[in-house]
């Protein structure tokens, strides 16, 4: 099946919906439609299942304009799995997998035919469906009944599937299951796939090419690497996003940079003693406001040295599950003594990282500013036998200022050159 | 239903499939049967019986199989004319209107996509009420011989121009909107229904004959009757049933039917069209009889499932037997004295629909 958009604009009376898009789609591609909420994805398959009427000239499969397709044989070129399906009545499964042989039906009076059963019983084994077949389709989970789409239009024996985010539904296996399933079909039985994907590394690793709309235009098309640069993202979607390889597939996946955009970047340095993804919140709540963080001492593996590396943190790193050396621990003194201000965040305490504790009294004895994050006050999750809480007190007894969340912490924070 | 068969689901879905086809060519079978054996049934109901009162004298069974069945014997003639001019198209009237009113009952459920939905729903009762009124007011009625023609003929005609007035209303540039198409039908009718009262409190003489209409008999049956019935039932239940798969598409909505290869604007318009005819030539005759297109619909679709290849077959045939036995009822509860038989239909229909609605609140299948 060959697809071919040539101008296709749509409006919804006053609202343009769709401006002058064009692209071909090659028999056997999977391709990806994303975009924005609102920028015209479904509104396109709407289009080419002449659902909307966009007009004869814009639209043509396989070099025939759409409107020659009567609606069976155009239901016999494009199966759609829509975003949700529910229905009060009381269908079976079955039923509604059957649902996809009417585009084959061969005259009303016909009953259901070999055919028509055996299509409908494979599409349900290859779904994993078939152990539901007689069960009321409105008694489903949301993702079983998603899957029973996906049957029905696999029943549909069609060139090609057009897919509405068939994944929203389903859980992280589940949505694996579906899209390794269609990518096999698109593979070994060459059918041209279609899919509206939101998540980008889901596209990312499922689609030979990826279309992205932006307010109903066409922003960009091609493979994945192409379309997926932190600078097409920033621009149709407004986040910075770091694009990153996977290691195993080769594909690309995205992560969330930060929102640059709330405050002005002031450069004050806040140095932030964490660990165990505590700190992550309070990276991100300083680095949206201005400041310049960095952090200390980490493990390699720890979960807010990740933070730290999304972010594009400076970090005194430490190897993985060793305890702070010597070395470490000086050149976190050093980062603290280059500090505005130093943040103790409610990290978990055990023999290894209690120094930094000791980090952050010594930052005090040298007359900084010390702020601790702790929702009890006093309190740490201390697996030193009491040695932790009491290092805690002691410092807000010497003058650091306990704090309840990073919501009282940025609000008490000395902001310098803001305005 | 499928799930409903506790005893098969042993076997896998395979053993449900085919019990499933095994269940739906019984359950045809038995309400064919049923059909069959509510006729006889109602034939034998009524004053002079062989079931009933029999006074002064008493019909026997074998007299009345030999007249039914018009075999020879010896019996008084005016037997013969008992059953074949009045018992004998009483019946059949009853079960064409049932069939005709729960088949377009099937329908309009499906188009409105909603199991509350009946035959009446696009102003089909009140639009034929206005054409009896109409015609019971203007001494057409009362006419002898013409009388009982143009009654039902202005009903008829008066009913089909209210579903052409809502049908335009919620038809917005080729579409048809069934929402709005729904709220049409009910203000017209609320209008309507005005007039109506309006016209009967002017002329309280005409208020008996009136109600016992509005209220539904088949006590005018005749042989006219049921020809012009048997050829609208006939033609809208095959069309209704050549629908199926189309109906079973649109309960997914609109664009998945058109999605699935199917022309909604054209079912929908289809359906109505034929579910009026049907639905307009029963009130004609018979007046408005309530609940059985509502009713037997919902409840096929619990014994048999969604699928309108089985529904509308079953629920046709139900519709016939259960106003053939709600007539039969009326004509012998206070007998001689009958009842319009929409009070039975509503008395039978309203506690069960009740049922139904708190069946499916609860967790029950609808
Ligand atoms: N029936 C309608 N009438 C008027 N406007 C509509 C209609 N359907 C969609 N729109 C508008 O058209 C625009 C595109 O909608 P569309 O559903 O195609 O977006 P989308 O890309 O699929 O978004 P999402 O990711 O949220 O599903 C939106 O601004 C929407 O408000
Ligand atoms: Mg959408």
């Amino acid at each position: 099946m060959e697809l071919d958009l040539r101008g296709l604009s749509f409006s919804f009376g006053e609202k343009q919906v769709l401006r002058d898009v064009s692209f071909k789609v090659h028999p056997g591609e999977f391709l990806g439609l994303m975009g924005p909420n609102g920028s015209g994805k479904t509104t396109l398959l709407r289009c080419l299942m002449n659902f909307l009427p966009a007009g004869s000239e814009s639209i043509s499969v396989d070099g025939r304009p759409l409107d020659a397709f009567s609606p069976a044989e155009l239901a016999r070129t494009f199966a759609v799995v829509p975003q949700s399906s529910a229905t009060d009545f009381s269908f079976t499964a079955y039923d509604i997998v059957m649902m996809g042989r009417i585009p084959h039906v061969s005259s009303r009076i016909a009953g259901t035919t070999k055919e028509d059963a055996s299509a409908v019983r494979s599409a349900m084994e290859r779904t994993d469906t078939w152990k539901f077949a007689s069960r009321p389709f409105y008694g489903l989970s949301g993702g079983e009944r998603q899957k029973v789409i996906v049957a029905r239009a696999l029943a549909q024996q069609s060139k090609a599937l057009l897919l509405d985010e068939p994944t929203v539904y389903l859980d992280i296996n589940g949505q694996f299951e579906v899209m390794d399933l269609i990518k096999r079909l698109n593979r070994e039985e060459g059918t041209t796939v279609i899919a509206v994907l939101h998540d980008v590394n889901l596209a990312a690793r499922y689609c030979s090419r990826i279309a992205l709309l932006s307010h109903g235009m066409l922003e960009a098309i091609g493979p994945p690497k192409e379309v997926l640069t932190p600078e097409i993202i920033q621009s149709v979607y407004g986040v910075d996003v770091v694009v990153r390889r996977d290691p195993f597939t080769e594909a690309v996946y995205v992560v969330p940079h930060t929102i640059s955009s709330l405050g002005h970047a002031h450069g004050t340095h806040a140095h932030l003693l964490c660990g165990g993804g505590t700190g992550g919140p309070i990276m991100k709540a300083l680095v949206e406001r201005g400041f310049s963080v960095s952090a200390g001492v980490l493990n390699v593996l720890d979960s807010d040295y990740e933070n730290v590396q999304d972010l594009h943190l400076a970090v005194v790193a430490e190897a993985p599950f060793a305890p702070i050396s010597e070395g470490a621990y000086a050149e976190n003194m050093r980062f603290i003594e280059d500090s505005k201000v130093v943040i103790v965040s409610p990290f978990p305490v055990g023999p290894g990282n209690i120094r930094n504790l000791e980090a952050a009294r010594a930052a005090l004895r040298a007359g900084k500013l010390v702020m601790i994050v702790s929702p009890a006050p006093g309190k740490t999750i201390d697996f030193v036998g009491g040695k932790a809480d009491a290092a805690v007190k002691d410092l807000i007894s010497s003058g650091a200022i306990p704090v309840k969340d990073v919501h009282e912490l940025v609000s008490k924070l000395p902001m310098e050159g803001t305005g | 239903m499928m799930s409903r068969t506790p005893k098969a689901s042993d076997g896998g879905p395979d053993a449900d499939l085919q019990h499933v086809v095994r269940r739906r060519k019984l359950i045809l079978g038995l309400l064919l049967l049923g059909l069959i054996g509510s006729v006889l049934l109602a034939l034998l109901i009524g004053t002079l019986g062989p079931i009933g009162p029999g006074n002064p004298e008493r019909i026997s069974f074998g007299d009345a199989m030999g007249a039914i069945f018009n075999l020879p014997g010896d019996r008084p003639d005016y037997y013969n004319v008992i059953f074949w001019e009045v018992r004998i198209p009483r019946v059949l009237l009853a079960g064409l209107v049932g069939a005709a009113l729960a088949c377009a009952g099937t329908a309009m459920q499906a188009v409105f996509r909603n199991p509350m939905a009946d035959p009446f729903i696009v102003g089909v009762s009140s639009g034929a009420s206005l054409g009896a009124v109409i015609a019971g007011l203007s001494g057409i009625a009362s006419v002898a011989v013409i009388g009982s023609f143009v009654s039902p003929a202005l009903a008829f005609f008066t009913a089909l121009v209210t579903v052409f007035v809502v049908y335009s209303l919620g038809n917005v540039r080729g579409k048809l909107y069934v929402d709005t198409l729904l709220l049409s039908g009910v203000a017209v009718a609320a209008f309507l229904g005005a007039i109506v009262s309006f016209l009967i409190y002017f002329r309280s003489q005409e208020y008996h004959r009136i109600i016992f209409w509005l209220l539904g008999s088949l006590s005018l049956a005749s042989w006219t009757a049921v020809g012009v019935l048997a050829v609208a039932v006939s033609i809208g239940t095959v069309v209704v049933f050549l629908y199926s798969r189309d109906l079973n598409a649109l309960l997914l909505g609109e664009e998945t039917a058109h999605n699935l290869g199917s022309d909604p604007e054209t079912v929908k318009t289809l359906m109505l069209v034929f579910a009026a005819v049907m639905t307009s030539a029963g009130v004609a005759f018979t007046g408005v009889i309530g609940f059985v297109g509502l009713i037997v619909p919902h409840m096929m679709r619990i014994v048999v499932g969604a699928d309108h290849r089985i529904l509308v077959p079953s629920a046709t045939l139900t519709g016939a037997i259960f106003l053939i036995l709600a007539d039969a009822l009326a004509r012998s509860v206070i007998a001689p004295t009958e009842l319009p038989v929409g009070i039975i239909t509503a008395l039978c229909g309203g506690p069960f629909f009740l049922y139904l609605l708190r069946r499916s609140r609860t967790g029950g299948e609808t």
